[in-house]
């Protein structure tokens, strides 16, 4: 399974509502204050979905990540599974 | 055996700051910039020679504050009759700004005003910069050193804590490691922290 967290707070509540609206993403229910979205294979996230300024933009995987980052820019996000070690080999 | 003062016996605590303290080698531009731009009062200064310490050739000098609200202040010191050590030059580049000063207002409406402000008298200002919890403005006092206002945009929860400590915990394993690069790294980190956390969560309401 791959995905991100997301804590539960209002700053980071846009990246949910785009999630809902992203058709390869699943959105989990808080628990314990986390919102785990679920990916499959590669997506892209658009910042301009999720009306997000920058500095909270770059800052959106704050709360954990199940896989890697392909890209990301002020515009958008590719995120993808992966089974590297988090510290490379 | 005397007891404990009450402050003492329990957990000590401190309540907010008191005065934050510089050096400065422009003292007219200095007292200019706190006292008429921003209008702070200038609220306390003191003079002496030296510190008494002859061994050090310490400066005599003026240590003079500025009330910035809830009692605290801004304070410079201005060793008379030296030059600036190079090592005390404000360095130009993001790293240096991290040694700043963050005012706080309680309004969008006094941000804005507190942005006219600065601007009417000159001062390069920043646009209003929304960082998660702040919204803030960020400008130079006449020492190049780094300034902000800022306002709240809503109040810290506990949540915001344990999750701050799930962030430093797993950005501490990783500086252990000795082979931290970049944020991902974190990101990914923290992911095995957060998930424990709701398994546990999970298995406690099952239980």
């Amino acid at each position: 399974m791959s995905g991100f967290y997301v804590l539960d707070v209002p700053e980071f509540a846009p990246l949910v509502r785009a999630a809902e609206q992203h058709e390869r993403c699943r959105v989990h229910p808080v628990i314990a204050g986390y919102r785990y979205i679920e990916f499959d294979g590669e997506i892209e996230i658009k910042r301009d979905t999720t009306g997000l300024g920058e500095a909270v933009w770059f800052g959106c995987l704050t709360a954990g990540l199940d896989g890697k980052i392909t890209s990301f820019t002020s515009d958008a996000i590719k995120l993808a599974p992966t089974n590297e070690p988090v510290l490379g080999v | 055996m005397t007891a404990l003062a009450p402050s003492l016996s329990g957990r000590l605590s401190l309540h907010g700051v008191d005065h934050t303290a510089r050096p400065t080698w422009k003292l007219r531009e200095t007292v200019e910039f706190y006292r008429d731009i921003l209008g702070l009062p200038l609220v306390h200064a003191i003079t002496a020679k030296g510190w008494g310490r002859e061994k050090e050739q310490h400066a005599d000098f003026i240590h003079f504050f500025f009330e910035s609200g809830n009692q605290s202040c801004i304070a410079f010191f201005y060793y008379i009759g030296t030059q600036q050590p190079p090592e005390l030059v404000v360095p130009k580049g993001y790293m240096a700004m991290a040694n700043h000063t963050a005012w706080r207002v309680e309004t969008e409406d006094e941000l804005l005003a507190w942005q006219k402000r600065l601007e009417g008298k000159g001062v390069r200002v920043s646009q209003f910069v929304k960082h998660e919890i702040l919204e803030s403005i960020y400008f130079r006092d006449p020492n190049f050193y780094p300034l902000e206002i800022t306002r709240a945009l809503r109040d810290m929860e506990e949540l915001d804590a344990a999750d701050a400590k799930m962030t430093i915990d797993a950005a501490l394993t990783l500086e252990d490691s000795g082979r931290w690069t970049n944020i991902e790294q974190l990101w990914r980190a923290k992911a095995d922290f957060v998930q424990k956390l709701l398994q546990d969560a999970a298995a406690a309401s099952a239980s």
